[in-house]
This record gives C-alpha cells, sequence and structure tokens, in this order.
C-alpha cells in the first residue's frame, strides 16, 4: 500500500476503505453545509445543558427579565473636580453617537429623565393606598395622632400642600414607601451623591445588541478620546456591553499573543524535526477531517450545539495529534521498511483507551457533557482513520535528520534507573492522600467570567453606590389569579418585613408594596373615611382654613377608583418595576418576582429559603449559586465518570498487558495525581474546566503510556510522545496564561500534566523491548532496578 | 474737500472702537451685575433673623399664614424654626429637608432643599442652568427674576422674584396655578459662631 510494487489483496481492500472514508466525509461535509444554511444553531446559555426536565421555564424567563435592563443598557458615573464641565463634553461626545446610530439615547440632563409629578398621575388612587404605619395610626385612635405632622407639612415652606386633594399628605406618605432612585439632579445633570462625593450619571441605550462590534468600537473610542482630554475626570463603567467589549479585545489581544507564540512553537518544532513543510500540512489533515465527521455527526445527532462543545469538544480532538505524530516519526525513520501493521495495535489501543472515556461520559443524564464527549469520540475517530487510510499515501520526504535526531534524543533520555512499581505506589498513595486532605473545589460563575478585575470592581462598585442590583436573588410567587397573587406577594412582604424588623440585612422590591389588593385597598379607603372626620376637622380648624374645606375634601373619596396592576406599570414608577412581572405562565398563572438585594451569606440565604417555603407559591431563586450548583454537578458528574473510565481501560490494559500494565497507567493516571497534588499543595480549587483539561492529560498520557511499552526500544517512538507533548503543550498549556479563567486553568492542567507525562515516561519504559509485531502475550518484563534512590541522569538541558 | 480713503475710514472706525472700549471698560467695573450681587451677598457668611410666610391658595381663595425664625450658614444649610401656628424645625441641606422628627420628608425634597439654598446664597451659576435671570436696580435695591427654562420646571414654577439691598428681604414663588409662596425676611443680622 505504501511501497509500491508490491500490492498484496489486503492493500487493495484497505485503498477501497480509504475511498469509501473519503466519500463518508463529502457526505458529512454536505450534510453539514446543508444545516449549516440558516447558520450554525448553537447554545450560549450556560442552562442549556442541564437536563431538560429540570430547566423551570418560568425561572428562566424570570432570570431573562430581570437581567435586561443589563443588556440593553449601560450606565457611566464620572467623578471630577469640574465635574459640569466633563460631564458636558461626555455628553455630547456620546449624543455623537447617538446621531450616527450607534445608541438609542444617551440621558445625562437633568431633564432627561424627569418623569411627570408622581402627584399627577397618582392623584385618583390615593385614598386607597397607605402604608402600614399608617393603617396602624387609623386603627389605633382614628387618625388624631396624624393631625399634628400634617398640620407641621402645610406649614413648611418645601411643601406644596393642596388642601382639598390631600390635607394630611397620604400620596407623600406612601411614596416615601416606594422604591426612591437614588439618581436625582445637581447642575443640570443626573447626580448620584454617595459617600461625600458627586458623581454625575450619564445613562446609555443601546441601538443594537451588546455584542455589536461597531458600536463596542465606536463607544471604547470615544471613551478612550474623553479621558485623554480630560485625564483627572474618575469613569466606573457598568452594563454588560463593557464585560462584552473587553471579552473581544482581550480575546483578540491573546490571539495574537499566545494564540501567535504556540503557533509559532509548534512551527518551529515540526519545521525542526522533519524539515519539511508536507509534514506540517499532513499534521493539519486529520484535524481537520476530525473536526468535520464531528460537527456534522453531533449536529445531526443533537440538532443544536452549545458554544462550550465546541470550544472544549475541539480541543479533545487535539488528542488526535498524538496519531499523526507516531505514524510520521515511524515513517520518517523506517522510510521504506515502514510499516503500518506494526502500528496498527497501538493506535487501535489508543483510540480505544480515549473513546470508552468519552462514552463513558456520554452516558451521563447531562445533555452538556453528553454533547462534549460525542463531538470529542466523533473528532477522535475522524482523526484517527483519516490517520489510518490517508495519511500513509501522502508522500514524506524523510529526511536524515529526523533518525539521527530520534537516535540522539533517545541516547540523551535514557534514565540509568527505573521506577520500581513498589516505589510508583507507594508514591501513588502519598499524592493520593495529599489530593484527599487538602484539595479544594470551586465552582463559582466567576469561572464563566472572563471580565478584567478592573471591570468587576467598577461594576461591583456602580451597583454599591446606585444600591441598585442585577436581580441575582428573587423569590418567584405564583398564583391562580391576579387578585391571590397580590394577596400572596402581600403575605411574602409581611414575611419580610417582620425578618427586617428582626435584624435580616435585607431590602426588597415587591409590586406588593406598591398594589395592595382589591380588598385591601377597600380597607384603606374605609380607613381614610375615618381619618376624614374629626381629625380632618380638627386639622383644617388649627391651620386656620375655611371650614367648608372638609366637605370638598370628602367629596373626593367618592368615587375614588382601585389601582390594578395594569393601572400600577404603566406609571412612569410602575415602569421601573415592570420587570417584576411575569404575567400568565404557560400553566396559566400568573407570577411575578420579588428581588432581594442587601447581604449576602449562607445563613441570609438560609433564612430566605425558609421565608419562601412557609409561603405557598413561593420559591426562593438564587441566580448565582443555581449556576454555581450547576457547574458544581457537571464537575462531579466528569469526575465518576473519568474515575469510571480510567477503571475500564486499566481493566482492557491488564488483560493485555499484564504485569507490564502499569507502566502504561504511570503516565496518565501518574500526570493527573501530579496535576492534583500540586493543586491541593498550591491551593488551586478543583472546577470542571481544570478537569476537562485532565481528560486531555489522560488522552495523552495514555497513548504515551501504550507507545512507549510496545515500542520501548524505538527512539522515533519516544521522538513522538516527546513531540506530540510537546505540540500540546504549546496548543493548551499556553492557555494557562489566558486572563480567561476557563482558558486559564485548562491550560494550566495541561501545561503540568503534560509536562509531567513526558518526564515519567522514561522512567516506566520497559528495559526489554516488547517488539510491536509479537502482538499481545508478551512476556512479563523482568522488574527493573533495585535501588530506590540513586541520581538519575536527567533530561538534557540543551 | 478729499474723498476720505479707505485706510482713513478704517482708522476712523477704529478709534472709535477703543475709545468705545475705554469707556465701557470702567464702567464694566462699577456696574452692579450678578456676580457683584452675588460678592455682596457672599459678603455675609451665616445670618439670622425672623420671617413671616405666606401661602396663598388661589383655588381656595384663602391662605396659610405662619412665622418663625431662621438661621442660614452659606454651603451648608437653612433652618427654618417654625413658631406659629405650629411649633417645627426644618432643616435644609443640599442632601434633604430634615423635620423636627428627623424624617426625610417629603421625598424628593432635596431639589426643592437645593433650590432654596441656590436662591439665598445667590448662587447664579447654578440656577442658569434652570432659569433666565434678569436683575434690576442697584446694589442698595435689587430685585432678581427667574423665569424656568424648561417646559417640565414651567409647569411647577411661574417666577421667582427675590429683591433686597444687604440681605435678600423678599422672595416670592409662584405656581403657574396661581398660588404664592411669599416669605419676607427681617431682623437680619450676621451671625458669629456656630449656628443654632
Amino acid at each position: 500500500m505504501n511501497s509500491p510494487g508490491e500490492r498484496p489483496p489486503q492493500a487493495t481492500a484497505w485503498r477501497w476503505l480509504g475511498w469509501l472514508w473519503l466519500g463518508v466525509l463529502t457526505l458529512c461535509a454536505v450534510w453539514l453545509g446543508w444545516m449549516l444554511r440558516h447558520g450554525l444553531p448553537a447554545d450560549t446559555d450556560l442552562t442549556a445543558l442541564l437536563p431538560a426536565d429540570r430547566q423551570v421555564p418560568l425561572v428562566e424567563a424570570a432570570d431573562r427579565q430581570l437581567g435586561e435592563g443589563f443588556e440593553d443598557r449601560f450606565l457611566i458615573l464620572l467623578r471630577a473636580d469640574d465635574r459640569v464641565a466633563a460631564t458636558q463634553a461626555l455628553g455630547d461626545a456620546l449624543e455623537t453617537l447617538v446621531d450616527d446610530g450607534q445608541l438609542a439615547r444617551v440621558d445625562w440632563r437633568e431633564l432627561d429623565l424627569a418623569d411627570a409629578d408622581p402627584h399627577d398621575w397618582m392623584g385618583p388612587w390615593r385614598y386607597r393606598l397607605l402604608t402600614p404605619t399608617w393603617q396602624q395610626a387609623i386603627e389605633r385612635d382614628g387618625g388624631e395622632s396624624l393631625v399634628e405632622p400634617a398640620l407641621r407639612r402645610l406649614f413648611s415652606p418645601a411643601a406644596r400642600p393642596d388642601p382639598v386633594a390631600d390635607p394630611f399628605g397620604l400620596l407623600d406618605a406612601w411614596l416615601a414607601r416606594q422604591p426612591q432612585s437614588p439618581i436625582d439632579a445637581a447642575d443640570g445633570l443626573l447626580t448620584l451623591d454617595a459617600q461625600g462625593q458627586h458623581y454625575s450619571v450619564l445613562i446609555g441605550r443601546l441601538a443594537g445588541s451588546p455584542y455589536a462590534l461597531p458600536m463596542q468600537q465606536a463607544l471604547h473610542a470615544t471613551l478612550e478620546h474623553f479621558q485623554q482630554a480630560h485625564p483627572e475626570a474618575h469613569l466606573l463603567r457598568s452594563g454588560l456591553m463593557f464585560h462584552a467589549a473587553a471579552g473581544a479585545r482581550q480575546a483578540r489581544h491573546e490571539m495574537s499573543t499566545i494564540g501567535a507564540a504556540s503557533l509559532l512553537g509548534v512551527l518551529l518544532i515540526i519545521g525542526f524535526v522533519f524539515r519539511s513543510p508536507r509534514v506540517l500540512a499532513q499534521l493539519l489533515v486529520p484535524l481537520v477531517t476530525g473536526s468535520l465527521f464531528a460537527l456534522a455527526l453531533t449536529l445531526g445527532l443533537f440538532g443544536r450545539l452549545h458554544l462550550l462543545t465546541l470550544a472544549f469538544g475541539a480541543s479533545l480532538i487535539g488528542i488526535a495529534i498524538d496519531y499523526v505524530l507516531h505514524l510520521q516519526c515511524d515513517r520518517a525513520i523506517h522510510g521504506r521498511a515502514f510499516r503500518l501493521r506494526r502500528l496498527l495495535p497501538s493506535l487501535i489501543l489508543g483510540l480505544i483507551s480515549s473513546v470508552i472515556a468519552y462514552v463513558a461520559q456520554a452516558l451521563t443524564p447531562m445533555p452538556g457533557l453528553r454533547q462534549m464527549a460525542a463531538f470529542a469520540a466523533f473528532g477522535l475517530i475522524g482523526a484517527w482513520l483519516t490517520v489510518v487510510l490517508w495519511l500513509p499515501r501522502f508522500k514524506l520526504h524523510a529526511s536524515p535528520f529526523t533518525a539521527r535526531l530520534a537516535e540522539r534524543w533517545w541516547r540523551l533520555c535514557q534514565p540509568r534507573r527505573r521506577l520500581p512499581p513498589w516505589l510508583a505506589l507507594g508514591l501513588a498513595l502519598g499524592l493520593i492522600v495529599l489530593c484527599t486532605l487538602r484539595l479544594t473545589s470551586d465552582d463559582s460563575l466567576a469561572l464563566l467570567n472572563p471580565s478584567p478585575a478592573e471591570l468587576m470592581h467598577d461594576e461591583a462598585q456602580v451597583q454599591q453606590l446606585l444600591e441598585r442590583d442585577t436581580g441575582s436573588r428573587y423569590f418567584l410567587v405564583r398564583a391562580d389569579d391576579t387578585q391571590a397573587l397580590l394577596t400572596r406577594l402581600a403575605a411574602l412582604d409581611q414575611r419580610l418585613d417582620r425578618a427586617i424588623t428582626a435584624g435580616l440585612a435585607i431590602d426588597y422590591q415587591s409590586l406588593g408594596r406598591s398594589v395592595p389588593s382589591a380588598a385591601e385597598q377597600d380597607a384603606n379607603l374605609a380607613r381614610v373615611r375615618t381619618l376624614y372626620g374629626a381629625p380632618l376637622e380638627s386639622l383644617i380648624q388649627r391651620a386656620g382654613l375655611p371650614a367648608d374645606l372638609a366637605q370638598a375634601a370628602r367629596a373626593r373619596l367618592d368615587d375614588a377608583p382601585r389601582l390594578t396592576l395594569t393601572d400600577w406599570l404603566a406609571t412612569p414608577l410602575g415602569q421601573l418595576q415592570q420587570r417584576l412581572w411575569l404575567g400568565q405562565t404557560e400553566s396559566g398563572e400568573v407570577a411575578a418576582s420579588v428581588v432581594v438585594s442587601g447581604a449576602r451569606s449562607a445563613a441570609i440565604a438560609d433564612q430566605l429559603k425558609a421565608i419562601a417555603d412557609a409561603q405557598p407559591g413561593a420559591i426562593y431563586v438564587d441566580r448565582v449559586a443555581r449556576i454555581g450548583s450547576l457547574l458544581g454537578e457537571l464537575r462531579r458528574h466528569t469526575a465518576g465518570w473519568i474515575a469510571a473510565a480510567m477503571a475500564l481501560m486499566t481493566l482492557a490494559l491488564i488483560w493485555r498487558y499484564r504485569g507490564r500494565a502499569w507502566r502504561v497507567v504511570a503516565p496518565p493516571f501518574g500526570a493527573t495525581l501530579i496535576v492534583l497534588a500540586v493543586f491541593a499543595l498550591t491551593g488551586v480549587p478543583l472546577n470542571i474546566f481544570n478537569q476537562l483539561g485532565l481528560l486531555l492529560v489522560l488522552g495523552i498520557g495514555l497513548d504515551a503510556g501504550i507507545f512507549n511499552v510496545e515500542y520501548a526500544r524505538q527512539p522515533s517512538a519516544w521522538l513522538a510522545i516527546t513531540l506530540s507533548t510537546l505540540t500540546s503543550l504549546l496548543a493548551f498549556g499556553m492557555l494557562a496564561f489566558s486572563a480567561t479563567p476557563a482558558l486559564h486553568y485548562l491550560g494550566l492542567t495541561c501545561l503540568i500534566g503534560l509536562a509531567s507525562v513526558w518526564l515519567l515516561v522514561p522512567w516506566v519504559r520497559p528495559r526489554e523491548p516488547a517488539s510491536a509485531s509479537k502482538a499481545p502475550k508478551a512476556p512479563k518484563a523482568p522488574k527493573a532496578p533495585k535501588a530506590p534512590k540513586a541520581h538519575f541522569e536527567e533530561k538534557s538541558h540543551a | 474737500m478729499p474723498q476720505p480713503t479707505l485706510a482713513h475710514r478704517a482708522r476712523r472706525v477704529l478709534s472709535l472702537l477703543l475709545a468705545c472700549l475705554c469707556l465701557a471698560a470702567p464702567l464694566g467695573a462699577y456696574a452692579f451685575d450678578l456676580a457683584s450681587l452675588q460678592q455682596r451677598l457672599a459678603a455675609t457668611p451665616s445670618l439670622a433673623g425672623k420671617f413671616t410666610q405666606q401661602r396663598r391658595l388661589a383655588d381656595l381663595g384663602t391662605s396659610l399664614d405662619s412665622s418663625g425664625r431662621f438661621s442660614f450658614v452659606r454651603g451648608q444649610r437653612v433652618v427654618w424654626q417654625l413658631e406659629r401656628p405650629v411649633e417645627e424645625r426644618i432643616e435644609l441641606t443640599p442632601e434633604a429637608i430634615v423635620n423636627g422628627s428627623g424624617d426625610r420628608t417629603p421625598p424628593g425634597g432635596e431639589q426643592v432643599a437645593r433650590l432654596f439654598l441656590q436662591l439665598l446664597e445667590g448662587d447664579w451659576q447654578a440656577l442658569a442652568s434652570r432659569f433666565e435671570i434678569a436683575l434690576a436696580g442697584d446694589a442698595e435695591a435689587w430685585q432678581v427674576t427667574l423665569t424656568p427654562k424648561a417646559a417640565a420646571l414651567r409647569e411647577r414654577i411661574a417666577s421667582i422674584a427675590l429683591d433686597g439691598g444687604r440681605y435678600i428681604d423678599h422672595l416670592t414663588l409662584r405656581t403657574p396655578g396661581g398660588d404664592t409662596l411669599a416669605v419676607r425676611l427681617y431682623d437680619q443680622h450676621p451671625l458669629t459662631g456656630e449656628a443654632p
């Protein structure tokens, strides 16, 4: 098949298989093209990785609705000595972005947010809205105690008394209990006074997606330009747009530094060893065909693809580079004497062991993991088939240098002693103990957050200054109809108020605080009628107002309408609360959220959960904790299945290698243990991303272990192992320098793990050659050296 | 007589301009403008006195009358000590209006408080962003009229008038509905030491 002239029947069959595989790939390409005709159906929402029956659609809806304000607008706080001029400059600059159509609008002047006075539009409803304090006061003494404060209010220079419509100031008292925006006006600008500082507030509304690149660049340029012109001005930024822009900038930056460095490294190494640009191209062919095969089959199987699957699945296919390198090294060194048959058993074993791990993962109940595993397994199989069926057909201009290099490298890396199994076992046990004692885990949401610390700090400070939250903790309340819902909300509010009075350091926003149930509104009106009896007359008399005023005031109560939820949500104040209203659910119920802000702690979370449990129709949701527990679940599942796969692989390897099986598993398992031990010692917590990295380490380590034992005496195998760990180290290990936590952890694991694999391999190499052509049942290798301690000739530092 | 050349005429215009400038400069320095009024008011960093306040309610054809004492510390606060018909201490600071029981009332009152402070201080720069300001009279008897620029503010305030000499003597606020708030300040004297 590869040496011209001789062509046994098997070779012809092999050739046919090759063409068949090419046909399959062509079909895949066509199929994929057809499936992608409307673009890639990709999920980005992390919760799409959850099992379907566990996703609560209402929680998802609430999450989305509460996050909206964060997504479609941004907020800038500006602090400067010459605040007015600086704000004017920035505001004008942002206005030009509105003119260019990049932003929908910018609010920064005093009057940009001036809503009509609540006194104008709340007028007719005020007689049915009472704060609990006023309810109690009226019930206590008919409202006599409210006369004195009302009198003071009438004569305050700042009040705008309206003795007919509202002699007692019902509305002001009620409004004081409604959520107030901390933003007000000063010097003609929207201003926030907090912690003794004046901040100008500039609120931008996006015209399109926060991910739109032209808008991000235009806004970035505007802000940069402003900072250069006003270096003394201090800006605090908040909004998804800034995080998206920072993410995009960081990705571009890392692509041009880390990405370029690893690509250059791989090119240099492969170029140096093989002295042929062809090998480079041939290195890519299996990876590309593998990805094509995986993409088509996974999409066909699942219908959609999660972006996380794409990112990590594509990395896992990187293991396929092993097959290429082993094949090419062997060919380069043996030239015409190369026989695929000799390599085939190890290649098959390598593939099976890696695929077992993924098949195990594909059996988990987590759709996210299943998808990822299917993608990686299909990719590996595809790449492997290309390597075996097609790669030997391509011409390889083997340079004699490669063989010389392999020989020299082989001699350089011969340790004089080898690791005895009992020592290896002892060390492994030690590391296991260390890991169980010290290893921690972290499933926090921060892992998925690629934003730079500076921006996160800005965000936190803005949230704190605005006493605002992004709606990450809330109660979800459901009921059969709106009145029942309002009653439940009022009951929940009461529980919360009691807890707050008892010292619970939170605040909350609830529709129940603004819109009482119809029954409650009727009761309030009755209370106001009581207040408008003797207390009103005494107020009018003491203020020196005409007595007939009482009659005019009472007349206002006669046609006081009820405030409905729909009315309220249409008012300027109610619009701020629209995010709390979820409306009709699929099951025909109505639902609303009650957003919690303030202190966070496990104790507070428990207390809030208890409050929700006591209230029928209410559940407590903590988005951050929810995503954290989801990540944790993903992590535990992967860990469990990795362990199961390891056990299964070990059994398969024992069956083939018997006593030498430990030499095969020592590099992958040893490297895994070393990674975990290093994490345990340095306090790096275990998370889903470094576990995915471990999968990569396991796959490459296992291939290295198999080839190391099968071809113990062949310099080409050692060269291939070196090259594959080195290139993977460059491709994945370099990600350790990424500022994105997910990539950083994946990279860090690969960096330590792959280096460990490479260092472990020579130590566990059998002294006896186990010729590969002589297959499975090779005799047990006599166990190597006795001296446990000795200085080994270490790797070169060429 | 020969026609004046172009150069001639230009020189004439120039000298005329110069003459005007020379005349205008000392005039400008001595004219009583908003800046000098502000300086004059600022000469008293804090003062105390008495007030009467009459709020005329057009719809009812009646008024709410009150009186008391006040003290004012520039840039910090005004304390409005109501004595008749009800006792109440109201403190206005740039941050809030605080009544005798320590409550911040009414909500959004800080804007009213800030306006009040700016008026008493004669902080025309701050006021100019929202009001057209007109000054008449001289240093001993001046009148300032403020008219809101924006429609939103015009819905609440029709005009504000101030008059006085060394101190502000009268403050009158008119609403579009016809209500007026007239405040007379009298018996004013500079404060030394801390305000009450």
